[in-house]
């Protein structure tokens, strides 16, 4: 076992794990933060994407002592306070996701995207969540609620739609 | 004061499932952690086909933090043997091959579990399967229905003596003998359904509890109905079914998959009560595409007979459907496929035959239109007779479509097509593609050497299907629902359906909301709980007209109930009462409003005495109704990139048909990922074997799945023509998707390649199989 800490959704957690233990399961089963999911594996469906120190990284390929001096963010800190952030308030709005096993992933990889490029078009968001699987919609509500988000996200304060 | 009725009923509501999913606070099975809780994996098969001839579990019985090791042969002697229980519960009654949950005597494909290792981690239960030794004697592999096929091939299961798992005798219907006599034209064509996999994003898993002081067996699942799923651990573990209480959470989709209890959860079941701890089974990506159960696979001799003006006169029809090891579902397709085959057209004489034969991969499963072959053989032979006539593919299916009459026709396999929109839905689709416009674009397009194709292909889907004489409208029976007004005021539907991504909770709310009169978040739906919702399955799109219609129904049924104990209240005659916008009154008189939330909060506390009924609770039942069918006309743009064959769907354009509409957006959400699953099963997605039956696409760099850059924007235009039923119109719509776009995605590209010739007979076109279509096609021309 290998002492660890690492910031988690703006809170230190200092904990141990065994070498081998991906970030993802460490998330899940020791900090008990099961809004991140586990979809392969293998590091393709990108369910499991979460965000550490502002990049985007699939939480099945990295270990959790890779992540050690970290500051992770999971899908249960981008709302704080229960409610829903604008990206998540713009999914809502557009019906992005039916399961919901997928949303996780697309959520935190879009998140990134848009702190990085808020002016991102359609096929750029297409081309940015092309790393992520959805079983259930064919995608277009997910990009539907990105694009919204960016849209709000450009707009000034008071100046709703 | 402002009483206002809202409708939801058609509007496209945002979900009430959505708030915990968008957050992390949503509950998959993997999320549930208990006390005590050990985790299972399961020792598998190298193999496709073998005998095992020993297996020495004692190296991971020793490894420490290893709890239990359980083989094949001692699961066995902890359970009770019996049928599948998923095709108990259909009722099947053909030959039956006998098997054991785990593999004992003999594995039947790579991934068979021979032995369940129960540890402390998930990792450490991994590390006791290294340890497991299992000695395996190899036998020939079955590896293709050909192969299952010839008598010399070694039967799988003994008790069936070949591998043939069930015929399905010749059937005609209407005169087939006189239809090939009139016939113009005679053509035969051998068409073939390749084998892929539903792959919900969240794999199978349980979590099985045991506690050995109350005998009780609690069991969170990831299925599409906790009574299907309790139903199999009633008979599979011997338990009575009052001790048995399945509990299910969100669902990471299924399409399926998830319909019964697999042999897996069994196992994980009975290692809890031998260990006396919970024990959680979460299946990995290569467990689930290895094992899980794969779909399709079929194929088909066509015979059609065929009017020189392009009028199809007669089918005749042979199908065998390769259904992998451990058949259940899919010795059960034949009879379905045989009675949609017809399909929304006039076709007056079908014959139709099948074989299903076992063969060493993964057992058939249900995978979202089950029987969706039928409409890709129907609609591929109609695209391969209108090039051979130089007929338009809209001018073949006009000719050949019933249409809309009183009394309905009736297909030659005996439903009646009452309420059937397909011709309304292909007029439409033709009209928004543009057909003409797009021939010209075509043609301009082909002289700069880029290769665009169109495509159509229509469908019905018995979503329940018409009513018939002798029972309800939907094949698996009557829908029931438990409804009361809770004491806080709360409307409460309790449902055994299993929502996996439908948004059931929404949908059902937006109806009862309407009917009873409150608002929307003032209903609350139940599910996944076996002691507390009514039997129920989700599967076969039946949620729309049966769930939807007993809400309507029950949510009447408790008004009345509710108003009937407001007169008491408020010394009124119940007819005189009236619910809108949460409050109850006295028509015409807005004063004497009453919130229905006061009353609920007498009804709970108070006394009446005798003669006052303050139970606030029915229980209703639905047969669905007028029922009625789904349809509609699907068509696809493409461009084939002829020097390295990959193809880009450009425009993808749906008109359906699903009566009326409770939410638009989850409508038109249930379409197109029906339709990307259909984009992906023709231009990504197989579940490949070798000839050896090993598997060859078991991670998602072999098993490709369509991403945001292969799916198109998909529009959808909805009809809802004919209103059947005096209250529900609802159809069902999860299906259709998957069931027609295949067709409709392989009749567009066979239109991009005509120029070379092109004549495609089968359903999976990858990059490698276009370039081989073109040059076989240059190399006979």
């Amino acid at each position: 076992m290998v002492d660890i800490t690492l910031t988690v959704n703006g809170a230190i957690r200092t904990g141990s794990a065994e070498a081998r233990k991906t970030l993802a399961d460490y998330l899940r089963d020791d900090l008990e933060l099961t809004g991140t999911h586990v979809g392969c594996e293998h590091g393709v469906c990108g369910a499991c994407t979460v965000i550490v120190d502002g990049l985007p990284v699939r939480s099945c390929l990295m270990l959790a002592v890779q992540a050690a001096g970290s500051e992770v963010t999971t899908i249960e800190g981008l709302a704080p306070d229960g409610g829903l952030g604008p990206l998540q308030q713009a999914m809502w709005d557009s019906h992005s996701f039916q399961c919901g096993f997928c949303t996780p992933g697309f959520v935190m990889q879009a998140t990134a995207l848009l702190s990085h490029h808020p002016d991102a078009d359609e096929q750029q968001i297409r081309e940015a969540l092309s790393g992520n699987i959805c079983r259930c919609t064919g995608y277009q509500s997910i990009i539907d609620g990105v694009l919204l988000a960016a849209r709000r996200l450009r707009q000034p304060a008071g100046q709703g739609e | 004061m402002a009483i206002v009725a809202e409708r939801y009923t058609g509007a496209s509501i945002r979900r009430s499932e959505d708030p915990r999913i968008l957050t992390g606070a949503g509950r998959y099975v993997d999320d549930v952690k208990l006390p005590g809780m050990l985790h299972a994996a399961f020792v598998r098969s190298p193999l496709a086909h073998a005998q095992v001839r020993s297996i020495d579990v004692s190296a991971a019985r020793d490894l420490p933090g290893v709890v239990a090791v359980f083989t094949g042969a001692e699961i066995e002697d902890m359970t009770v043997p019996g049928p599948d229980p998923l095709v108990a519960f259909f009722g099947d009654t053909g030959p039956t091959p006998e098997f054991t949950l785990l593999a004992t005597d003999k594995v039947r494909l790579v991934g068979d579990p021979v032995a369940i290792v129960v540890a402390e981690s998930r990792y450490l239960a991994e590390d006791g399967c290294d340890l497991v030794e299992v000695e395996y004697d190899e036998l020939a592999p079955v590896a293709s229905a050909a192969a299952a096929l010839d008598p010399a091939s070694p039967p799988l299961f003994a008790n069936l003596g070949s591998n043939i798992a069930r015929e399905h005798p010749r059937a005609e219907f209407g005169d087939v003998a006189a239809a090939f006599a009139q016939a113009d034209r005679v053509f035969d064509f051998h068409i073939d359904v390749h084998r892929h996999q539903n792959v919900p994003m969240e794999g199978r898993g349980c979590v099985a509890s045991y506690d050995p002081q109350t005998a009780v067996m609690t069991f969170y699942a990831a299925t599409q109905g906790v009574h299907v799923t309790k139903m199999g651990i009633v008979m599979r573990l011997g338990i009575e079914p009052d001790k048995v209480h399945v509990l299910a959470g969100d669902i990471g989709g299924s399409f399926g998959l998830k319909i019964g209890v697999s042999r897996e959860e069994l196992a994980a079941a009975a290692a809890s009560r031998a260990v006396a701890r919970p024990v959680k089974w979460t299946e990995d990506r290569g467990e689930n595409l290895t094992a899980s159960g794969q779909a399709r696979e079929e194929s088909f001799d066509v015979r059609a007979a065929v009017s020189n003006d392009g009028d199809l006169l007669g089918l005749d029809v042979r199908m065998v459907v390769d259904t992998g090891s451990y058949p259940s579902m899919g010795a059960m397709l034949a009879g379905i496929v045989q009675a949609m085959l017809p399909g929304p057209y006039k076709l007056a004489a079908m014959g139709f035959e099948a074989t299903a034969v076992t063969t060493n991969k993964a057992p058939y499963v249900a995978y979202r239109g089950p029987w969706a072959s039928e409409t890709f053989v129907r609609e591929r032979v109609l695209d391969l007779i209108a090039h051979e006539l130089g007929l338009d593919p809209v001018e073949i299916r006009r000719r050949n479509i019933a249409p809309r009459t009183e009394p309905p026709a009736v297909m030659v396999t005996g439903r009646p097509l009452v309420g059937v929109t397909t011709m309304e839905s292909l007029e439409r689709v033709a009209e928004l593609a543009d057909f003409p416009a797009f021939r010209r674009r075509q043609a301009a397009a082909r002289i700069e050497g880029r290769h665009l194709g169109i495509g159509v292909a229509t469908f019905i889907e018995a979503a329940p299907g018409p009513r018939s004489q002798d029972g309800p409208s939907d094949p698996e029976g009557m829908e029931a629902m438990r409804l009361r007004l809770d004491g806080d005021g709360v409307v409460v539907l309790f449902t055994g359906q299993m929502p996996h991504g439908q948004s059931h909770q929404t949908t059902l709310a937006q109806i009862a909301a309407d009917e009873f009169g409150v608002p929307f978040d003032q209903v609350r739906v139940v599910v996944g709980d076996s002691d507390l919702v009514p039997f129920g399955l989700t599967g076969g799109s039946r949620f729309a007209t049966m769930t939807g219609g007993v809400a309507l129904h029950g949510t009447r049924q408790l008004k009345a109930k509710v108003l009937d104990f407001a007169s008491h209240l408020m010394e009124v005659s119940a007819q005189d009462l009236q619910i809108t916008d949460g409050n109850i009154w006295v028509r015409g008189d807005p004063e004497s409003a009453i919130a229905v939330t006061e009353i609920a909060r007498q009804a709970a506390s108070g006394d009446f005495g005798p003669g006052v009924d303050a139970n606030l609770e029915v229980e209703a039942a639905y047969d669905g109704g007028a029922g009625g069918w789904s349809g509609g006309t699907h068509c696809a743009i493409v461009e084939v990139d002829v020097e390295t064959g990959l193809v880009s769907v450009e425009r993808y354009i749906v008109t359906e048909d699903c009566g009326a509409l409770i939410n638009p957006a989850v409508v038109e959400g249930q379409i197109r990922g029906g339709v990307a699953q259909g984009i992906g099963a023709v231009l990504l997605e197989r579940s490949a074997y070798d000839e050896f039956g090993n598997f060859q696409s078991a991670t998602f760099m072999d098993y490709l799945m369509p991403t945001a850059c292969d799916i198109p924007r998909i529009e959808i235009e909805h009809l809802e023509t004919v209103p059947l039923d005096a209250d529900v119109n609802f159809r069902g719509v999860g299906e259709g998707g998957m069931i027609v776009a295949p067709p409709t995605i392989v009749n567009a590209i066979e239109d991009a390649l005509s120029p070379f010739g092109v004549r495609i007979y089968e359903q999976h076109l990858p990059p490698a199989r276009i370039l081989e279509l073109i040059s076989m096609a240059r190399r006979a021309s």
